[in-house]
């Protein structure tokens, strides 16, 4: 019998079932007939006949139940029966269902929103071919440098040939402007070297991608060439077949279209996007005289190869550290001498790569992790309270339970029963919770858009099989226990009245899912409260300046129609214009901004102990964005250059001394102003009026005297201490460390801090527009309120509040009505009891003390457990507290006071309703 | 599941797997209805067997869906109606396989017993 005839043969068993039980009964009957009529044969009266004849032939629900459950396919059939019962029985009860079906949607959804994420981010690997065998060169730890110059990679490329391919692709700070003036229009771009594509196997939409001879300096044959993203295609171009060959203006610089990748494919970076693709070689074009490629100091490109088949990453890494000391001499930057052996031995490692560049996968690892197990403790707390539901059905059906049981249903076949509803539920609430996800996902990406983040949330095979492990785990942890426990009621219970003698005894079990949803409850109100205390700290942080009065504006001039020599001029004439516009307070040109780039400079202070001959030569230096730490041994001070009217910008009280004026220019005494914390690393907390500051490079830097010292500011991140910090004025800022070419009267790109009178300073958005296209229409503009920027330099902090703290109040709420379910529902149970109680004398009082110490012991029981968790799984959340011990006492003590609180509430409306009981109507009923 | 009347005691379980081939042989001389099987088997069996309808009718229902049996409902030789059973060519087969291997078990099970 061949595996088709047989499907076959059950299936048509199934479709005809009625037929064939219809037949089965006619067969019984006949058989009992013929044996019956064979009895009178022999002489026996009919009616014994025909009784002798049903004893031989037994029971004959047993037999038929055989016979069904002997065929093959009986399981399947069963099932289906099941499931079409189950089905009925949704229709009969559809609150019921509805409610379990909605807290499981929420519970799964908001799962899978933060698996999709998870998963997009964290786990996939990219979407190029092979990505097993992509490695990124890397320094080794501690150094850890993902980032190289192009000299470095110039060299490295000739030694490409060692693996199947290598490339270099830009990181982060690539944003190019599509307008030509005025106000900005970015596009995120990216540097890639000729190989990039083919390397990674990315196979063009439209077009080609590049060649070498794109990558040629200045430009290929055809001049300079762009590729771009599918979605910058549709959303800039409306899809137009005829985009290939169109030029694409950027930077003032027209290039010419000549593909456009495919759609799934965002560069190297999970989390990241790009909207155009420039190779490297045309990078002298587009940033003029800011040109990155010949300096050794400029560490922006990220360096990839593909191993090849039957390559090793430690092969390949042993091939590459022969390479090392041969590259870092023949690219040393300037600054660091010969005999630096720190530099030169720093080895070059290959790390894995499938899953692409870390950028925001270290950022948010952390955090995605830690609001799974938000979320999966939600979905814990939401199969607690349907548990809860289920088993006060469960009570319901006993007399249905009981008298199956009693008619000869097996034991297994009523669990199987109740698991099928359960899994039922649970595969209705996984599928609108794919909806919820769907929604819930995209908004939470969408809040993290300030970081430039952008992750596609496909619904597929992986998130699938991850929605259906979620609800099947969900099915059996709510469905397992009223299997149970309805299976375990003895037959005899169909002989008694209905009623709720036997219900009694699931108490045990409901009281321990209520202590354990407020156990769980209480780990994530602690996890909400030390979140929401934490953000709230970071939010309260002494900023050391007012950000909601001040509005910054970008002014970049890499591609204006201006001399670099005319900058500073340009600017200050800038400056006047907006400090005549009516409402603005104050206003100041700077070479940076709070939370922005930094500028750090190795220096000697006069009368200090911290000096730059004894210190390591280790910690950031130089001008641009970076995470790394200011070692507290190493005498590195952040700088700033500033306009006079700085300090009153941005309200930044000077202490001692005086502020820089516009006496202070170009060619007087090098003066500088510093802050607190500045004169508590150099000068132990001293006056550093009157001190020296001596930069240690370049030599031939002039000392800068120290005039006044002023109040302590944030300068690269809300969360960490405030950094030693020197103001010098504008006009005297602009060094070697800053510009290598020293004919150059300002940096290209500097920030228009303007301070409103009163108000949004949003508003002086045109006006300062205005003034900068009066005096030069060619300068690119880019505006972010002050308080933006903090607020968007906190998204990762604010969302783990917000999230954390909105499943803490769903887990709170959830928690409370299974508490308040269970309390009603004992009451309910126990109503003759306190009828009596009540007609014997007992006053309200009593009763609702009666019922409030259960309520009480569950709640405190689970408070002590959920301490206890608490208390174990705060530590990995260490790392994302700011200025909180994780064991924090006071946030602890408030969630276990929170949910006491609530607790009791949820108790005590049953209570009451116990104490008002009429011992009369009570005991009349009974 | 064979309940067992305490009189009589002589009476055998009809042992492990042999039930179907028993109905293959029974079927193979001539169609049956369920009854008439039963009595044919106490009969053959010199009253040994007696098998229950809660055992013989799963085991035709499944036969039937392995396509061993086939199945028609005609009047019995008392006029009553009922469902006759027949060998199909694929029950044949498994009559002469089930046949073949009880013929060496039992051969083999002689020989073992007779051997100790």
């Amino acid at each position: 019998m061949t595996i088709v005839h047989r499907l076959a043969s059950i299936v048509s068993w199934i479709v005809h079932r009625n037929r064939v039980e219809q037949q089965l009964d006619d067969e019984i009957r006949s058989f009992v007939e013929l044996s019956a009529a064979e009895k009178i044969r022999d002489g026996i009266p009919a009616g014994e006949a025909r009784r002798l004849a049903l004893a031989e032939v037994g029971g004959i629900e047993r037999m038929k139940e055989s016979v069904r459950t002997g065929r093959h396919g009986a399981l399947l059939d069963d099932v289906a029966r099941d499931v079409r019962y189950a089905f009925r029985l949704f229709a009969r009860q559809r609150t019921f269902a509805a409610v379990i079906v909605g807290t499981l949607a929420l519970g799964i959804g908001a799962n899978t929103a933060i698996f999709s994420i998870v998963d997009g981010l964290l786990l996939k690997t990219l979407p190029v071919e092979h990505p097993e065998r992509l490695a990124q060169l890397v320094s080794a730890p501690p150094e850890d440098q993902q980032s190289w110059t192009y000299p470095i990679w110039h060299e490295f490329q000739r030694h490409a040939a060692w693996f199947d391919g290598a490339f270099a692709w830009s990181g982060f700070d690539s944003e190019f402007n599509l307008s030509s003036g005025g106000e900005s229009q970015f596009v995120n771009g990216v540097w890639a070297s000729a190989d990039a594509f083919k390397v990674l196997g990315i196979v063009p939409t439209r077009g080609r991608l590049f060649e070498p001879s794109d990558d040629i300096r200045g430009g290929g044959p055809g001049g300079p060439v762009v590729v771009i993203s599918y979605a910058f295609w549709q959303s800039h171009f409306g899809g137009a077949p005829d985009v290939i060959g169109r030029p694409l203006t950027i930077q003032r610089v027209p290039l010419t279209i000549v593909g456009v990748t495919p759609p799934g494919f965002y560069g190297v970076a999970p989390g990241g996007s790009f909207d155009i693709v420039v190779p490297l070689g045309a990078e002298p074009l587009l940033r003029g005289s800011e040109s990155r490629l010949d300096r050794r100091t400029s560490w922006w490109l990220r360096v990839f190869v593909r191993l090849k088949p039957d390559q090793s990453r430690e092969a390949a890494t042993a091939l590459m550290q022969t390479l090392q000391p041969g590259i870092r001499e023949a690219t040393r930057p300037p600054s660091i001498s010969a005999s630096a052996e720190g530099y030169l031995d720093d080895p070059f490692v290959l790390v894995d790569a499938s899953r692409g560049l870390s950028g925001f996968r270290s950022d948010y690892a952390r955090p995605l992790l830690v609001l799974m197990v938000v979320v999966g403790l939600v979905l814990l707390i939401a199969c607690a309270n349907i548990a809860n539901l289920l088993l006060a059905r469960a009570a319901a059906r006993g007399h249905e339970w009981s008298v199956r049981l009693a008619l000869g249903a097996s034991r297994g076949r009523l669990a199987r029963q109740l698991l099928i509803e359960s899994l039922l539920l649970a595969f209705m609430g996984a599928a609108a919770g794919l909806l919820v996800a769907q929604w819930g996902g995209h908004v939470l990406v969408s809040q993290l858009t300030t970081d430039n983040f952008s992750l596609d949330l496909p619904i597929d095979a992986r998130l699938l099989a991850f929605t259906a492990a979620a609800s099947l785990v969900a099915a059996l942890v709510f469905g397992v226990a009223p299997a149970w426990r309805a299976t375990r009621r003895p037959p005899i219970d169909a002989m008694r009245d209905r009623g709720p003698a036997a219900a009694g005894a699931h108490t045990p079990m409901t009281n321990g899912l209520v202590v354990a949803q407020v156990a769980l409850s209480l780990v994530l109100l602690v996890g909400a409260g030390l979140f929401l205390r934490s953000f709230d700290g970071l939010t309260r942080v002494p900023l050391g300046f007012e950000p909601r009065r001040v509005l910054l504006a970008e002014i970049d001039a890499r591609r204006a129609d201006l001399a670099p020599r005319e900058r500073r001029a340009t600017f200050d004439r800038i400056l006047e214009r907006v400090l005549a516009v009516p409402g603005v307070d104050h206003a100041a040109v700077s070479i940076t901004a709070p939370l922005g780039a930094m500028w750090s400079r190795r220096i000697d202070v006069s009368g200090s102990k911290l000096r730059s001959t004894d210190a390591p030569d280790v910690g950031p230096e130089g001008f641009g964005f970076t995470d790394r730490p200011i070692p507290a041994n190493v005498p590195l001070s952040m700088f700033n250059g500033v306009t006079p009217g700085w300090m009153a910008t941005f309200g930044t009280p000077l202490l001692a001394g005086r502020d820089i004026s516009t006496a202070d220019g170009e060619r007087s005494p090098r003066v500088a102003l510093v802050n607190e914390a500045f004169a508590r690393k150099f000068l132990d907390g001293a006056n550093p009026v009157g001190h020296t500051i001596r930069p240690a490079r370049p030599a031939s830097s002039p000392p800068i005297e120290i005039v006044g010292l002023v109040a302590d500011a944030v300068y690269r991140d809300v969360r960490e201490p405030t950094l030693p910090t020197a103001y010098v004025p504008f006009s005297q800022a602009v060094d070697r460390s800053l510009v290598e070419d020293t004919t150059q009267t300002a940096p290209a790109i500097v920030t228009l801090s303007v301070r409103a009178a009163a108000g949004s300073p949003g508003r002086f958005a045109k006006s300062i527009v205005a003034a900068v296209t009066q005096v030069n229409p060619t300068l690119s503009l880019t505006f972010e309120p002050l308080d933006g920027r903090i607020s968007a330099a906190l998204t990762r902090e604010r969302l783990l509040a917000i999230l954390s703290a909105a499943f803490g109040f769903l887990a709170l709420l959830m928690a409370s009505i299974g508490l308040y379910g269970v309390t009603s529902y004992a009451v309910s149970l126990r109503r003759i009891e306190i009828g009596i109680r009540l007609a014997l004398g007992a006053t309200a009082r009593s009763i609702v003390r009666l019922v409030l110490v259960r309520v009480g012991l569950m709640v405190a029981s689970g408070i002590v457990a959920g301490l206890a968790v608490a208390a174990l799984l705060s530590r990995f959340v260490a790392a994302l507290l700011y200025d909180l011990a994780p064991g924090d006492p006071a946030t602890l003590a408030a969630s276990a006071a929170t949910l006491a609180l609530i607790g009791a509430l949820a108790g005590w409306l049953p209570a009451r309703r116990a104490s008002r009981l009429d011992p009369t109507v009570v005991l009349h009923d009974a | 599941m064979a309940r067992r009347d305490a009189d009589t005691p002589e009476k055998l379980d009809v042992p492990q797997g042999t039930l179907e081939l028993m109905i293959l042989t029974i079927l193979d001389r001539e169609p049956l209805h369920g009854y008439g099987i039963s009595q044919r088997l106490n009969v053959l069996s010199h009253g040994h067997f007696q098998v229950n309808p809660g055992s013989l009718f799963p085991s035709l229902y499944r036969l039937e869906q392995d396509g061993r049996l086939s199945a028609e409902w005609r009047p019995s030789e008392n006029n009553r109606n009922a469902k006759y059973y027949a060998l199909t060519a694929s029950g044949r087969r498994q009559l002469d396989q089930q046949k073949r291997r009880w013929e060496r078990v039992s051969f083999a099970i002689a020989g073992v017993l007779e051997g100790a």
